[in-house]
């Protein structure tokens, strides 16, 4: 028995290489860092070199194996492999290799002290963090991943420390975070007292098996869906997401509006999904919330998503810092996403994939490219930003053409996520969902064209000259191609999100 | 033996002690104070389940709050430490440069 | 499908044309606008031979053999990996009809003649024809488009240029104007792809190889055997779903049109918005939304669009009147041709509603005639604007001797306006009240309509009247008459003018067919897509 389970661990760190490689760059990262201080490309070179043998690892892992690190009383383990967590993973490697490419040109980071080597390890960490996340299948191991990516993502979004504005949203970050992570636990613990496990499959097990008091375990659910929720900043838990993208070094606001939100809906979809599914039914979708059926779920969560995305919309309207109205956008798009949640079936997951992928280019564009203008501009107000189209012609039209893809007009790929996503609430019947849906995709429109507006519908007679150096324009267009492209061609990322949708053990 | 319900209880009201902690108090130091109870309320909960069902997991899960607990502190003292320097002050109504 | 890819070539060479001008440098302005001026001449010379080969007989609407130059190949398959979704497939679905011949042949003429009145445009040029001729091909695949999904993108293509066009080269109050206009028409267009979903995941095609699969091909949505059983908007279907899309669907197009009560930015648009654009705007933009109804709405939902025919004819006397009245009001030259385009639109309403050949044959031919006529009239105020530099209808007058050629010219482009006997615009109004008048349940509508002829009269020739007749103001003793490059843009819309008053049956011999089959499809669709519960057995 006791050989069995070591056994078993040794086999599945054969699976395990991916996780493997972060951790040892995060260790190279803290060694380096100790003794080479001074060089400027070192560190990032090494995060990269990590992060892309990562994704080789991750690419190139034998087939799939399923549960990992079984402790030999059950077959069942703390991890698991699916094309659903491979996926994700693809999705955060690229929202991580962005964030080090965008920090090498970032002002904000290069000016932050000697400390840089702490900037780098944590992303590193981070990323692992991320890479647990959409992979377990264990409460407490839910937990403490939960936890690294907030701990990382804390220290990241005060790194500037000695920006006043840094430390306050590092600050307002961790007293919500830790709230939620507080609360999150607590779901859990009571989880665990009506189950007495916390391996999520045989919590599904026992759920369906006896008879359990509901009252708890809507606590439970509510308690652990708050904690997810502010990590992927759905409303009301959503008052961290301004202050913390506003105050963040752009690199970092960047990164926690694309990866750590995508972490927290796969883990979102995936403990939810396993936990409250109903494998005897026969009709996916309706049994999809079968188990917590005695509390009208679905409806609770198209709720929240409502609110999350007018929220986020109607309060995006009135920001003038471009920087905060991303911010508010981002919260808006989470509401998006989270209808495809409604429907957990795998037409609504698939919708949310696909979602992801196409925000993953048109969020970071947008960044990046307010990112390269604020640091000549010194200014992220949108006031600031009058006649740029005329100064800087190609940020500007790139900004615009990420813009109109946030809004999701065709021909640019946000559109075909915003098809996908409203086409899987229509096919499923939740019209008047996806009648607020595009409501509020067209009051995005405003604040949206509120920057297109002022980059080239006014006039002014500032001076601005951009030299955007050969390695910037090559980020820029890699993030502007597939914009576009994906917008007229979106076979492959459709292929792709619906290979990913299989969770393991469906 | 003291019943199950008991530990719950007062492990409830930890917990809604400390959230209540969180909402209304104003020093950033004893809004982190309030967290820990949280915390140790739900370590509460999980070490008299655990022992209620006689299955160890509950209590190896405490011990791994606990160390994150001590870490999740280490950064909030550190980050409210960059604050101070800046600003001269813990109050967390003082820290408002962002509205809106 | 052999030989030359006649719509591909109409619909995209404005592309070519866009990509030719970004890559002249911004200095060498004469080239960049001959490059325009020679794509857009082409588009016509295409658009030319495809009418000199086109078989009046054949039909169109729903058959896709009776279609013309159809051009159809796999844009997106996607296989079916997982069981669940099925095969996901989207056509480059190309064809024109009665229906849509027309129109092409407008889009062409008018983008031609946009383009020379847009040279005298003194601002970022390039960035100006580049948008222009992005612009074009919107609207071009909007009429060519008969895949939902295709002619989804190309209607949504059509907005950011058109911001821009608005936004940039536009008036004083040209933010205002363009937001309105982008965020009225994105409003409309987000029903209509909800609707759009809505048919996709009812309608089933039958593919070559046997399988059955969602389809977005208007064709196949035009017909009840192909709507699955328990889609959500099947006419199998027991819910009132279908009725719910149709009005969503409608006020997406109706905002187009203008139709009241979604007329407001109509004004403000062309207020602001430089000549060419408003030309554009008026002589293209506002078809997209008839054109719309005709090909997608009428044909897909015949059964609600019998029970709606009144409320259509109801808002068509609305557009009718209130725009005449609003039109007599006006103060500025061209918000009073803005609200004349209203009245004018709401003829093309009444006809589509009396769901007569008659009438629907008067409202398509009312399109390419407005189009014609308000394009004219919208450039004879830019004549005026780019000389005195201000529109108030009351500052002019006797300006008919100052001005000769220019006078002839808007008297032919202003009696054309209100239906002078003679004049193409006369036809088509024949046309729509014949129909309206022969369907007794708007008979009545219809009567109040000729109401909106008088007035039209009215505020025409009061326009006239101040403007041209009268004492000479002598502001304006020095105003040079029309030069070659003006005539050169007026004169064809004005020989289309009187030549299709003359003679219309070249394009009436156009529409004859496919108006015909739609209306039969409308009117017998009824009982087709009422009875359905019979096909199913």
């Amino acid at each position: 028995m006791e050989n069995n389970s070591i056994q078993n661990i040794l086999e599945s760190l054969n699976y395990f290489t991916p996780e493997l490689a972060l951790m040892l760059t995060f260790f190279v990262l803290l060694l380096v860092d100790l003794f080479f201080r001074k060089s400027k490309y070192l560190l990032p070179a090494i995060s990269l070199v990590g992060f892309i043998v990562s994704g080789y690892l991750l690419v190139y892992t034998p087939d799939v194996k399923g549960f990992l690190f079984s402790t030999g009383m059950t077959n069942i383990g703390l991890y698991v492999i699916d094309p659903f967590s491979f996926f994700f993973k693809i999705l955060i490697l690229l929202a991580m290799i962005y964030t080090i490419l965008f920090s090498l040109s970032s002002k904000e980071i290069n000016e932050a002290g000697g400390n840089r080597g702490e900037y780098y390890v944590l992303l590193s960490s981070f990323a692992l963090g991320m890479f647990l996340l959409t992979s377990t299948i264990d409460l407490l191991l839910m937990y403490l991943s939960f936890e690294l990516v907030s701990l990382s993502s804390y220290i990241l979004a005060g790194f500037t420390r000695n920006v006043k504005r840094s430390a306050e949203a590092s600050l307002k970050y961790i007293i919500f975070g830790a709230v939620a992570s507080g609360a999150m636990l607590y779901g859990i613990s009571i989880l665990y007292g009506l189950t007495g496990t916390t391996n999520l499959y045989l919590i599904n097990f026992y759920l369906s098996n006896q008879n359990i008091e509901s009252l708890p375990l809507v606590i439970a659910g509510l308690l652990i869906i708050g904690g997810i929720g502010f990590k992927i900043s759905m409303a009301p838990f959503h008052f961290w997401t301004p202050d913390v993208y506003e105050g963040a070094p752009i690199t970092i606001t960047a990164v926690l509006s694309v990866a750590s939100k995508a972490a927290g809906f796969a883990l979102l979809i995936r403990s939810l999904k396993i936990m409250f599914i109903d494998y005897t039914a026969t009709n996916l979708q309706s049994s999809a919330w079968a188990i917590l059926s005695q509390f009208k779920w679905n409806e609770l969560i198209a709720g929240l998503a409502v609110l999350t995305m007018t929220l986020g919309n109607l309060a995006a309207l009135w920001q003038s810092n471009l920087k905060r109205m991303l911010a508010y956008s981002s919260i808006a798009h989470a509401g998006y996403m989270l209808t495809g949640f409604v429907i957990l079936d795998n037409q609504g997951i698939m919708a949310i994939l696909i979602y992801f992928f196409i925000y993953l280019f048109m969020n970071l564009g947008a960044f990046f490219v307010v990112m390269l203008i604020a640091d000549k501009l010194g200014s992220e107000e949108m006031e600031d930003y009058t006649g740029l189209g005329y100064k800087a012609p190609f940020l500007g039209v790139s900004l615009t053409i990420f813009l109109i893809s946030l809004t999701g007009i065709p021909p640019t790929a946000g559109f075909v996520a915003k098809l996908y996503l409203f086409g899987a609430l229509i096919k499923a019947k939740w019209i008047w969902l996806a009648v607020i849906g595009v409501l509020n995709s067209v009051i995005s429109l405003y604040y949206y064209l509120k920057v297109v507006k002022n980059m080239f519908l006014r006039e002014s007679e500032i001076e601005y000259s951009h030299n955007l150096g050969h390695g910037n324009l090559l980020i820029t267009l890699s993030l502007l191609i597939p914009t576009l492209l994906f917008g007229i061609y979106f076979k492959p990322i459709i292929e792709f999100a619906e290979q990913s949708v299989r969770i393991f053990g469906f | 033996m003291i019943p199950l319900k008991y530990y719950l209880i007062l492990s409830a009201a930890f917990f809604s002690i400390g959230i209540i902690g969180v909402l209304t108090r104003r020093n950033a130091i004893i809004i982190f104070m309030c967290i820990e109870l949280m915390l140790n309320a739900v370590n509460l909960t999980l070490v008299s389940f655990s022992s209620f069902f006689g299955d160890s997991s509950g209590q190896i899960f405490v011990f791994f709050v606990m160390a994150v607990a001590a870490a999740e502190a280490a950064v909030g003292l550190a980050i409210i430490i960059a604050l101070f320097r800046n600003k001269l002050t813990i109050n967390v109504d003082e820290v408002n440069i962002f509205k809106w | 499908m052999s030989g030359i890819p006649y719509l591909t070539l109409v619909t995209f060479l404005p592309i070519l044309g866009m990509i030719i001008v970004l890559l002249i440098k911004s200095e060498k302005i004469q080239l960049i606008r001959i490059t325009a001026a020679i794509v857009t001449f082409l588009q016509i010379v295409i658009a030319a031979l495809m009418w000199s080969k086109f078989n009046f007989s054949a039909a169109g609407i729903n058959d896709q053999s009776s279609f013309q130059f159809v051009e159809k190949v796999r844009w997106i398959e996607i296989k079916n990996l997982a069981d669940w979704i099925g095969t996901v497939k989207i056509d480059y679905f190309l064809g024109v009809d009665g229906l849509s011949m027309p129109m092409v042949l407008l889009t062409a003429l008018i983008s031609f003649l946009g383009v020379l009145a847009s040279w005298n445009i003194s601002k970022g040029i390039k960035g100006y024809f580049a948008l222009y001729l992005l612009l074009d091909t919107g609207m071009m695949g909007s009429f060519v488009a008969l895949d939902f999904f295709l002619f989804y993108v190309f209607w949504e293509l059509m907005l950011l240029p058109m911001y821009f066009l608005i936004g940039i080269w536009g008036g004083p109050r040209k933010e205002y104007a363009a937001i309105k206009f982008f965020i009225y028409t994105l409003f409309g267009s987000v029903f209509m792809l909800l609707v759009m979903l809505g048919l996709y995941f009812s309608t089933y095609e039958i593919l070559p190889d046997g399988s059955k699969v969602y389809t977005f091909n208007m064709l196949q949505m035009m017909n009840p055997v192909n709507y699955s059983k328990e889609g959500l908007l099947s006419p199998f279907n027991p819910n009132n779903l279908r009725f719910i899309a149709y009005i969503f669907l409608f006020i997406g197009f109706a905002i187009k049109v203008p139709m009241f009560p979604f007329h407001t930015w109509l004004p403000d648009a062309h207020v602001e918005a430089p000549t060419p654009i408003s030309v554009i705007l008026a002589g293209i933009l506002l078809k997209l939304g008839t054109y719309g109804m005709m090909r997608i709405s009428f044909p897909i939902f015949p059964e609600i669009t019998n029970q709606l025919a009144y409320w259509i004819a109801v808002f068509g006397m609305i557009n009718i009147v209130y725009g005449a009245l609003c039109a007599m009001a006006q103060k500025d030259f061209k918000s009073l041709i803005a609200y004349s385009s209203i009245s004018h639109m709401g003829y093309v309403l009444l006809g589509m509603a009396s769901l007569t050949t008659q009438g629907m044959m008067g409202a398509l031919f009312q399109m390419f005639n407005h189009g014609t006529i308000t394009a004219m009239l919208f450039m004879i105020v830019g004549v005026i604007y780019d000389r005195a530099h201000t529109r108030g209808v009351n500052d002019f007058g006797g300006l008919a001797l100052q001005m000769p050629v220019y006078t002839g010219i808007t008297t032919v482009a202003f009696f054309a306006s209100l239906g002078l006997p003679g004049l193409s615009g006369f036809i088509s109004e024949a046309f729509v009240f014949l129909g309206a008048f022969s369907n007794e349940t708007i008979r009545i509508l219809a009567i109040i309509s000729t109401l909106g002829i008088l007035l039209t009269a009215a505020y025409m020739l009061w326009t006239m009247q101040r403007i041209y007749f009268g004492k000479l103001n002598p502001r304006w003793e020095n105003l040079p008459d029309v030069n070659k490059l003006e005539l050169a843009a007026l004169s064809p819309l004005a020989v289309v003018v009187i030549l299709f008053g003359i003679y219309p049956s070249p394009m009436l011999n156009l529409m004859n067919t496919s108006v015909n089959k739609l209306v039969e499809i409308v009117v017998n669709g009824q009982v087709t897509f009422s009875n359905l519960s019979a096909l199913i057995k």
